[in-house]
C-alpha cells in the first residue's frame, strides 16, 4: 500500500513537471532549438524566485530578432535575472514589475542599490519613471552621483511627466555642448523652480508623445 | 408646631398651583424639530412596506449556511471586474499613445520592434509620412514602464532612435533606444 502511494505521488509530480515544461511560453519557439531549453530554464528559475518573467522573455526575443548567438542570448537573460534580483533586494518585496525592470536598468547603468532604496523612501508613488530617468541620464553621460542627486531631489515632489521633461532638457543641453554635470544641475534647478508654474501639463496626455 | 407645618404646606401648594410661564416660541420650535427629524413621512402601502423593512427579525442560520454565504460573497468580490484585491494601481495600467518617427531615405519598408511587440518585425510596420518620403511614423499605445526598441530598415539594417536615450545595456551588438512612459 505504501509503495503504491509513493509511486502515485511520484507519477503525479512527474506529470506536473511535464505539464509545466509543456506550458512554456510559445513565444520562445522563435529561439534556436539548442538555446530554447536553456533560456526556458533560466526563466523558470526566475519565476520560482518570484521575479517578473516578461522582461526576460523580451530580452531573449530581442536577441533572437537581432540574430545574436545563443550563448549571448542566454548570458543576457542571466544577467537580467541577476539585476532584477538585486533591484528587488534594494526596493523591497512589494515592488511592481515595471519598477523592477527600471531598477535593473538603473543598476546596470551604474547606480548603487542604496540609491534605489533612497528613491523608494523618497517617493510615495510608483518610482518606475525616476528609476528610468536615472538610467537614461547616466546613459547620456551624466556622472552617476550627479544623476542620482538630481533625481532624488526631484522625485518626492515632481510628477512623472515633468521628470521625463527634465531628462529631455538635460539631453538637449548636452547635445548643444554643455558638460553633462552642468546640464543636469541647470535642468534640475529649472525643474525645481518651475513646479509651481505647471498649470496645464495634463493636456499633453491626449496627444501622441515622442519618446 | 402643627399649625406652623400647615402653613408651610399651604405655601408650597400655593406655589405649585401658580401657572408656569412658558416661552411662546416653544411650540413652533418643537414642531420644526419634528418636521426635520429622520422619521420618514410615509403613508398607506409605503408605510406598511417601510415598517416591514425596518421591523427587527430573528434569523436562524446554521454554521454551514453561514460559511456558504461567506464563500459566495467572497467569490462575488473576486469575480466582479475592477475589484481584484491585488490589481495594479491605475497609474501603472493606463496606456498612452506614443508616436515613433525615423528618417530613413531610400528605405522600402521600416518596422518598429521592441519590448511592446515581442520584437516581432511583422507586428508594427511604419508608414511613410508621404508617398515615397523619407519620414516614417508609427503610433503605439504603451502602458507606464520602460521599453527598449529599435527600427528595422528593409529587414536587415538596425537603427536607434536619435531622438531618444540609447539603451545602455545593449548586449546584442546593434543599437537600441529606450522610451519611458510615466503614470502621472
Amino acid at each position: 500500500m505504501h509503495l503504491l502511494r509513493t509511486t502515485s505521488t511520484s507519477l503525479l509530480g512527474a506529470t506536473l513537471i511535464a505539464t509545466a515544461a509543456a506550458a512554456q511560453d510559445q513565444r520562445l519557439d522563435r529561439l534556436d532549438p539548442s538555446v530554447r531549453p536553456l533560456v526556458a530554464s533560466v526563466i523558470d528559475s526566475a519565476r520560482a524566485a518570484g521575479l517578473p518573467t516578461e522582461p526576460l522573455v523580451q530580452r531573449a526575443l530581442e536577441g533572437a530578432t537581432k540574430g545574436a548567438p545563443g550563448e549571448v542570448i542566454v548570458g543576457a537573460v542571466q544577467r537580467l535575472v541577476a539585476d532584477l534580483g538585486e533591484a528587488r533586494s534594494a526596493l523591497g518585496p512589494g515592488t511592481t514589475p515595471p519598477e523592477l525592470a527600471a531598477g535593473a536598468a538603473a543598476l546596470r547603468a551604474g547606480a548603487g542599490p542604496a540609491v534605489l532604496a533612497k528613491l523608494r523612501r523618497a517617493r510615495s508613488q510608483t518610482i518606475t519613471v525616476p528609476l528610468a530617468v536615472l538610467a537614461d541620464l547616466v546613459a547620456s553621460g551624466v556622472p552617476v552621483d550627479s544623476a542620482a542627486a538630481a533625481v532624488l531631489a526631484l522625485a518626492s515632489t515632481t510628477r512623472d511627466a515633468d521628470l521625463v521633461e527634465f531628462r529631455r532638457a538635460v539631453e538637449r543641453d548636452i547635445a548643444l555642448g554643455a558638460p553633462p554635470g552642468m546640464a543636469v544641475s541647470t535642468a534640475a534647478s529649472a525643474a525645481y523652480g518651475a513646479q509651481g508654474l505647471q498649470l496645464d501639463a495634463g493636456a499633453r496626455q491626449s496627444r501622441p508623445s515622442r519618446p | 408646631m402643627f399649625e406652623h407645618s400647615e402653613n408651610v404646606i399651604e405655601r408650597i401648594v400655593a406655589h405649585l398651583r401658580r401657572p408656569v410661564q412658558i416661552d411662546p416660541a416653544v411650540d413652533s420650535r418643537v414642531m420644526e424639530e419634528i418636521a426635520g427629524g429622520p422619521t420618514p413621512r410615509v403613508s398607506g402601502g409605503a408605510s406598511a412596506a417601510w415598517h416591514w423593512l425596518t421591523r427587527p427579525r430573528h434569523i436562524a442560520l446554521s454554521p454551514l449556511g453561514g460559511l456558504a454565504i461567506a464563500a459566495g460573497l467572497g467569490a462575488l468580490v473576486l469575480i466582479l471586474p475592477g475589484r481584484r484585491p491585488h490589481e495594479a494601481p491605475p497609474a501603472e495600467t493606463a496606456t498612452r499613445a506614443f508616436q515613433f518617427v525615423v528618417v530613413a531615405p531610400r528605405a522600402a519598408r521600416v518596422a518598429l520592434v521592441g519590448d511592446f511587440n515581442d520584437w516581432d518585425a511583422a507586428r508594427t510596420p511604419m508608414r511613410p509620412s508621404q508617398r515615397g518620403g523619407p519620414v516614417w511614423t508609427a503610433v503605439v499605445p504603451l502602458s507606464p514602464g520602460r521599453y527598449r526598441y529599435a527600427f528595422l530598415v528593409d529587414g536587415s539594417r538596425w537603427l536607434a532612435d536619435p531622438a531618444a536615450p540609447a539603451a545602455r545595456d545593449d548586449e546584442f551588438g546593434t543599437p537600441s533606444s529606450v522610451v519611458t512612459v510615466g503614470g502621472s
